[in-house]
């Protein structure tokens, strides 16, 4: 039972990734995808502190679900500050500082 | 006393070329010449002491190389060929001084002139004067290079440049045969001392082979300073240089070192039969050759020079059959007739305001009387007319070459040189002496008498021409068994020189009428133009081997060795390959950011994983 929530947060974990990686368009996708890789991390950490019976996953999630909060809250507005420069926020154009 | 003969000529060419400006041309042309003439008469004190009175002199100066088992001083050996070579070197040296003088006159660079030719006379006497091989061959590269400035002297024009650089690179070919006959001399005998070679022939067995190679790289070094046969193209473009300069390097010193080193290693030559016939074979070679081209050619001072290329092959012969002395005293005889001839003709060319064409010329014997007995005497000496110098020698030559009849061939050949020699000397004084003048008006208008200090070396030079091989005979062939042999060969080259001289004679006062039919004049013109052209010796030598050398040098060591496959792997590939890799890698940061996560990602994966990438690598 505890392997299929396993493989759903892994699965969720992976989304997230390709989310990131095969996006191209919208900036408050990759955010997006970002809140779902914490999620799926925050679940894991959650199913495995019930397996081996333990705490400090619980605490971990919990600290991760504020440090969550504060990350998109500063992606958000670095986003809006972005968009007020650019006009746009589309990740395409983000691309100003190539090697 | 004996150092002096040396310090001399460098004291003057010193003081000539350094303080030139300050001692003036007058002065330049003065002190040089009086410091030749002493050790002309240093030589000849010399001569006396260690000729007449029988005591060769050995000096040791000082130790110059010194490793292990190599030792070699730089020291003087003075005996009996020293002696000769001295009064040869310096007396036309001193004498070709003195006609400078005048014949120079009014040229703005007297001084630099007396330098070279005093350095000339005194790496020449370094030369002779030396006693092992590695100190002649101070003397070898350096009359080479004299050669080179003195051909050079008037180094605006471009085609004395040309010569000079011909006359030097020829004698390099030369000069490479010659080290290399040092290296193997010194790995057979372990040492380069005349004296020690010699008798070290004697009590030690030394490999047969080895000698052989030794003489025959030697006489590649001969061929290359006495122009002989195949490296002789050198010697008629070094006319391009004044006339005294033709003189000195052609009669006294520069082409007369190769046969000098070949009587210097008679020891070495005589255990060597083979190289001995390739020596005649050579030399008489190059007698007939050089005798065939000057008939034809009309420059008054390349006639003089092939008959100097000619008379070179005659002594060479001589030492390939084992007559060294007769080879010495031809030397001796030829250096005072020669220096006459080219004296004389250049005060011919001094008249006629520096035309050297002979066709040019003619009816000088009106004019400039002196020179034109002058040169009769040089040129009847030059053919071997009886009781002149050039017979006493010429003609025993001749004789020994008989002798040896497994190479009769040199005998015929040097017999046909004797009849062509004496063609292209009556050629010469008719075409300029004798026959109509041809000269234009304001030029013949012009012709004068040289100035006295220009014909008083001439007089003195004509009395050597007259007499000397009288005079000489005693002493240079003393130890020459005259061969037997029927009386009727025994005229066969006096007879050739007459038939000859007076074949041109005929020929050249009915030339007109023997032209008219149509195949002999077509016949006579490829005649001709191959003799004048020298055998096509410089188109054949300028298209198989220089011009393939060019292309080699561009084609393969310049555009693919050092173009190509040095600078592809070398800097300029290595660069090409570095900037292309790094660009390539810089690519990788687009600035897209999806691209890095996907980057971070894959790595991270690795990372967690567990999988090494470097230790896959």
């Amino acid at each position: 039972m505890y392997l299929e929530y396993l493989i759903i947060a892994i699965v969720l974990f992976i989304l997230g990734v390709l989310g990131i990686v095969l996006n191209r368009s919208n900036l408050i996708i990759m955010l997006m995808s970002i809140e779902l890789m914490l999620l799926a991390i925050s679940l894991l950490f959650v199913i495995n502190s019930i397996l081996i019976d333990n705490l400090v996953g619980q605490i971990f999630t919990l600290m991760i679900l504020t440090v969550a909060a504060a990350e998109s809250a500063i992606g958000l507005a670095i986003l809006v500050a972005y968009y007020r420069i650019r006009g746009t926020i589309s990740i395409k154009s983000l691309n100003l500082l190539r090697g | 006393m004996y150092i002096l003969i040396l310090f001399l000529p460098l004291l003057s060419a010193i003081v000539s070329g350094l303080f030139g400006r300050k001692i003036g041309t007058k002065g330049a042309g003065i002190f040089t010449s009086n410091c030749i003439i002493i050790s002309f008469l240093l030589s000849c004190y010399m001569y006396y002491e260690i000729i007449l009175n029988f005591s060769p002199a050995y000096i040791r100066l000082w130790r110059w190389f010194d490793s292990e088992l190599f030792t070699t001083y730089f020291g003087l050996q003075f005996d009996n060929l020293t002696a000769t070579m001295l009064i040869i070197i310096t007396s036309i040296s001193a004498l070709v001084h003195i006609y400078s003088i005048g014949y120079m006159a009014g040229d703005p660079h007297i001084p630099r002139f007396m330098a070279y030719l005093s350095l000339f006379t005194f790496l020449m006497i370094v030369l002779v004067t030396s006693d092992n091989y590695l100190q002649l061959f101070i003397g070898w590269e350096g009359v080479g290079l004299c050669s080179y400035l003195l051909i050079n002297f008037w180094l605006t024009r471009i085609k004395a440049n040309k010569a000079a650089i011909k006359a030097m690179l020829i004698n390099r070919v030369g000069d490479l045969g010659l080290v290399i006959a040092l290296i193997m001399i010194f790995k057979e005998f372990g040492t380069l001392d005349f004296s020690i070679i010699s008798s070290s022939l004697i009590t030690f067995e030394i490999n047969n082979n080895s000698l052989t190679i030794i003489c025959l790289l030697l006489f590649i070094g001969a061929i290359g300073k006495s122009a002989q046969l195949g490296l002789h193209t050198w010697l008629p473009d070094a006319m391009e240089g004044p006339t005294p300069v033709s003189a000195l390097i052609h009669a006294a010193t520069m082409v007369t070192a190769g046969v000098f080193l070949i009587i210097r290693s008679s020891s070495l030559f005589e255990c060597s039969s083979i190289a001995l016939v390739v020596v005649t074979i050579i030399g008489a070679l190059t007698a007939f050759f050089a005798a065939t081209v000057g008939v034809v050619q009309n420059d008054l001072k390349k006639v003089i020079a092939y008959s100097t290329c000619s008379q070179l092959g005659y002594m060479v012969m001589v030492c390939g059959i084992s007559g060294y002395s007769v080879g010495l005293f031809h030397l001796f005889n030829h250096a005072f007739f020669k220096a006459l001839l080219f004296l004389s003709a250049g005060s011919i060319i001094h008249a006629v305001s520096d035309e050297q064409d002979m066709r040019k010329m003619g009816a000088l014997i009106k004019t400039i009387p002196f020179t034109y007995i002058m040169i009769l005497i040089g040129s009847l000496s030059l053919m071997g007319f009886p009781y002149l110098t050039g017979f006493y020698s010429k003609d025993l030559i001749l004789e020994l070459s008989f002798e040896k009849y497994y190479i009769i061939l040199a005998f015929w050949l040097a017999s046909s040189a004797a009849f062509l020699t004496a063609f292209y000397s009556i050629r010469l004084i008719y075409f300029t002496f004798i026959i109509n003048s041809n000269a234009p008006k304001e030029v013949f208008l012009k012709i004068h008498e040289s100035s006295k200090i220009i014909l008083f070396p001439l007089a003195l030079l004509a009395f050597g021409g007259i007499f000397l091989g009288y005079l000489g005979k005693e002493y240079f062939l003393s130890n020459i068994i005259t061969p037997i042999m029927p009386n009727s060969i025994k005229l066969v080259p006096l007879f050739f020189s007459l038939s000859g001289a007076g074949l041109a004679y005929f020929l050249l006062c009915y030339q007109i009428n023997t032209l008219d039919n149509k195949v002999f004049k077509k016949t006579y013109h490829v005649i001709y133009t191959f003799l004048n052209s020298a055998w096509q010796f410089n188109y054949v030598i300028n298209h198989l081997i220089i011009k393939q050398i060019w292309k080699m040098g561009h084609v393969i060591t310049y555009k693919l060795i050092d173009r190509g496959i040095l600078e592809v792997i070398g800097p300029k590939g290595l660069s090409v390959v570095f900037v292309k890799l790094t660009q390539i890698i810089s690519k990788l940061q687009s600035g897209l950011l999806f691209n890095y996560v996907l980057v971070i990602i894959i790595f991270t994966t690795f990372f967690i994983s567990g999988f090494n990438i470097f230790k896959v690598m």
